[in-house]
């Protein structure tokens, strides 16, 4: 997975098995927060648009956030 | 659409003079389709039940007529139908049944609708990581609406969008039955049933609206309904049927009843209506319980019924109300399944070439002729 650790990509890959939303925004925002780190934008962004999308599916409390970060990246309406 | 290839001026004859609609009515594919066109989705024809999608956030796909649609209660309790399509590359959106938290996302490639239908966000549209792009206008790619209207606990559609507005086309049954236009409730799963019956679909409807078959077909009914008791509506259009001017069922030992409906007038205090609204729902009102029957056409030759019973009084659904919906539920389904039989019969019938389509009584059959002319109606204007 683009700039994800291998545990990281490990747990997405469970979490896309299992079709567990929350769990998989969580962790594609921890992603986007290490791709952010490192100044990759677009891999922010597209980690952050994962989480958003499964965020919003499952009515996460944190869907919000996550379309505020993409909107400050000129990413998303 | 080309000329129809059927004379049928000798359906829309009175009654006296008339024939029934003609064999290839009931055995013809290509009739079927026409009949999807001209008589469906031109008019308001019965999709399902308001109970069908109860909570906010419900979600129940259906395919009518081959339409992919769902029924979607979004969160402030609206009631829609959608073509149950992505915009973006036509995926069926909505798989199964069940509630939606929030959006309804696509699962090709994620296209996320409100429950309303605005769409709400194109993941990576505009390149990975991008979920916008100027040719993409959100407010113009929201889930195609398909035009609704919900009336005595059923959902109806007009999938062309032409046609008059419910309050319009349904005006007349609308006055009629205003003592029924109050609560409904779904008491119980045994009040909710389906059959599959192999027929066509118009035979269901032409059976219920006739009480002549009645002391033949439901023999229990002779008891508590007699033919005598019964009369036909007919003349009022876009609906047809019959009533009865004794409803007295004997549900409980003890002559306990279910809760009625207060503030109707005397007519309903004994009597009740069974109109076959056109083209596909027969609706039993009663003062205390209605009943809503939708004649799903799968084929030219396959039916399936819808049944769903609606009590008066949330408290119906408790369990000292049990035994008697049990009973209520079971006699009406034993009453549905006689009719299989015949409706079946008919359709078997439907292949002998020498039937020319029937020969009505003038004053047995007045609400099954209405029926079919109003179909030839349809399908020749």
């Amino acid at each position: 997975m683009l700039g994800a650790d291998d545990r990281l990509d490990s747990a997405l890959l469970a979490a896309h098995a299992a079709n567990d939303l929350p769990n998989l925004s969580r962790l594609y925002t921890q992603a986007a927060d290490l791709a952010e780190t490192r100044g990759d934008v677009d891999a922010t962004c597209f980690f952050l648009t994962q989480a958003y999308v499964f965020a919003l599916q499952a009515d996460c409390v944190g869907t919000g956030g996550l379309h505020a970060r993409l909107v400050a990246y000129r990413r998303e309406e | 659409m080309t000329a129809f290839p059927f004379d049928l001026s000798s359906v829309m004859q009175p009654v006296a003079q008339a024939r029934g609609l003609p064999n290839p009515f009931y055995t013809d594919p290509e009739v079927f389709q026409v009949e999807k066109e001209r008589v469906f989705f031109r008019n308001w024809a019965a999709l399902g039940f308001i109970t069908d999608c109860p909570e906010p956030g419900d979600a129940k796909p259906v395919t009518f007529l081959g339409q992919p649609l769902v029924m979607v209660r979004d969160r402030d309790g609206i009631l829609r139908v959608f073509q149950n399509i992505c915009r973006h590359r036509g995926m069926i959106l909505v798989q199964q049944e069940g509630p939606i938290a929030r959006v309804i996302r696509c699962p090709y490639h994620s296209w996320s609708y409100e429950l309303n239908g605005a769409l709400r966000t194109t993941p990576h549209v505009g390149g990975p990581g991008t979920n916008r792009h100027d040719a993409i206008k959100r407010d113009e790619l929201g889930l195609i609406e398909v035009r609704s209207h919900q009336w005595m606990g059923i959902v109806f559609i007009n999938i062309d969008g032409q046609a008059a507005p419910f309050e319009e086309y349904a005006g007349d049954a609308i006055a009629r039955y205003a003592d029924f236009e109050q609560p409904r409730y779904r008491c119980g799963d045994e009040g909710t049933f389906t059959m599959d019956v192999a027929s066509n679909w118009k035979l269901a409807i032409e059976n219920g609206a006739e009480s002549y078959h009645l002391p033949w077909i439901h023999p229990g009914l002779n008891s508590y309904s007699r033919l005598e008791d019964h009369y036909h509506i007919d003349s009022v259009g876009p609906f047809c049927g019959q009533g009865v001017t004794v409803y007295n069922p004997s549900l409980s030992e003890d002559g306990r009843r279910f809760p009625a409906y207060s503030g109707q007038g005397e007519k309903w205090a004994n009597g009740a209506e069974y109109p076959m609204f056109f083209p596909n729902v027969m609706i039993g009102l009663q003062n205390d319980h209605t009943w809503a029957f939708i004649v799903e056409p799968v084929t030219h030759d396959r039916s399936r019924e819808h049944v769903q019973i609606f009590y008066t009084d949330p408290d119906v659904a408790g369990d000292e109300w049990a035994a008697m919906r049990r009973k209520n539920a079971d006699m009406w389904a034993e009453v549905f399944a006689e009719d299989v039989f015949v409706v079946e019969g008919m359709q078997k019938g439907r292949s002998a070439t020498g039937f020319d389509g029937g020969k009505f009584s003038p004053v047995m059959d007045n609400p099954t002729h209405e029926f079919h002319s109003w179909v030839a109606q349809q399908m020749t204007d």
